[in-house]
């Protein structure tokens, strides 16, 4: 499979200014732009890493750059998402899109482990809904505090999970500003400061699990957005990441975008 | 001694229709609770999550968001937002815990000072019978 990418890359550098891929460096793996003569035998797509906040940072910052990026499911599915807040131009963007493995499928509890514009590989079986997710309507509120609480009061607000985010490119971020954090408490208020991030990415989260795999607490961060995205399903009908031409459903008219019946937790 | 709880109810209206009718209910001398602590915005689309939390955590028992009915929004669609919003943020509050019943959304017009009233009385009742927010948070 890797191959076939390796070819697909070197094809594609004739016609695009560079390709955004991950590259082995030493021991590790690390983010490459890789330009027309560079070795692609040192093209890598292991481990996962969201590399649409690179094409979304080079747009901005070279307006005229056609790029090209290889990428999973998850990362499609951030493009789309950025693409229709301005964040990546769909114009000077070329997918490489390969499918992941039933493994990979299987950890990240992943409904669409493959992009929609697959050239590499064959589409696995999804991955299962997380178990938590899935037993969670049955739990008593007292429980669901108590199981936030004692996960949330390990957070060293690292910022990390907004940080890896491909979603969170806001360039001032309410998480920082003291009118609602309050700044220097450790771990940050019960459960204001994550409560935002959830609210924020209701529309936005594609399920990456970055988050939570970037999370030096281990903080379960997916259940609560899996949660989100369920209700941004059943509530307004919107599957972030699944279609370019849908509009941020919460930032248009209700005529664009419907509420449907809410669902009673 | 058991000082009886009073239920401290913070109401985000908005400038143009529920303000205007909590206006009017004070001209037609119609009492209302004094538990409620009016917070004007200049539309019920500018109450962001953030603000709704840090009530919250500021100490109030319950959040009112009220605005104008949909289709009379002074900026054509800001209800709209807050129609979707509030639902998604009463589900989210309900999977960290905190009991849902305690953010309300309501539309109410700059001459309903009658519906104003009756709103602001049942949830303050409702809020009275489940108690402080931070009884419940500290269990």
């Amino acid at each position: 499979m890797i191959e076939e990418i390796r070819t697909i890359v070197a094809g594609l550098l004739d016609e695009l200014d560079a390709v955004v891929a991950l590259r082995r460096s030493g021991e590790g793996v690390a983010p490459h732009l890789f330009q027309k003569g560079d070795d692609l035998s040192e093209l890598e797509i292991a481990p996962r890493y969201p590399l649409m906040t690179l094409v979304s940072r080079l747009h901005k910052r070279f307006p005229a750059i056609r790029l090209g990026v290889v990428a999973r499911g998850c990362d499609e599915r951030a493009y789309i998402e950025m693409a229709k807040r301005n964040q990546i131009d769909p114009d000077r963007l070329s997918i490489i899109g390969f499918a992941c493995t039933a493994e990979e499928a299987q950890e990240c509890y992943c409904a669409r482990p493959y992009p929609q514009q697959l050239l590499v590989g064959t589409p696995p079986p999804p991955g299962p809904v997380n178990p938590i997710v899935a037993e969670y309507d049955a739990l008593p509120l007292a429980e669901r505090r108590a199981f936030w609480r004692r996960h949330f009061a390990r957070c060293i607000k690292c910022y990390g999970c907004r940080n890896i985010c491909p979603e969170c490119f806001c360039e001032a971020c309410a998480m920082e500003d003291a009118v609602w954090v309050e700044p220097g408490l450790l771990a940050p208020p019960f459960p204001t400061f994550h409560l935002i991030r959830a609210m924020h990415m209701a529309s936005r989260c594609v399920a990456c699990r970055e988050c939570e795999h970037a999370c030096p607490a281990h903080i379960p961060l997916t259940v609560l957005y899996d949660l989100m995205r369920r209700d941004m399903e059943a509530l307004l009908g919107y599957v972030p990441g699944a279609d370019i031409a849908a509009p941020p459903p919460l930032s248009v008219t209700l005529e664009e975008t419907p509420l449907r019946v809410a669902r009673g937790h | 001694m058991d000082v009886e709880f009073e239920p401290r109810i913070v109401a985000f209206m908005c400038n143009w229709c529920t303000y205007a009718g909590a206006d009017n209910a004070g001209v037609a001398r119609l009492q209302s609770p004094a538990n409620v602590l009016p917070i004007r915005v200049m539309c019920s689309g500018r109450v962001s999550p953030e603000m709704v939390m840090r009530v919250f955590r500021a100490g109030a028992d319950g959040v009112l968001v009220m605005g104008c009915h949909l289709g009379d929004c002074h900026y054509a669609s800001g209800n709209h937002r807050t129609a979707k919003r509030v639902p998604l943020l009463k589900n989210l509050l309900s999977y960290v815990g905190i009991n849902p019943e305690r953010l309300e959304l309501h539309w109410v017009s700059g001459s309903e000072g009658p519906r104003f009233v009756e709103v602001t009385r049942a949830f303050t009742e409702k809020i009275r019978q489940l108690g402080p927010l931070a009884q419940e948070v500290a269990e």
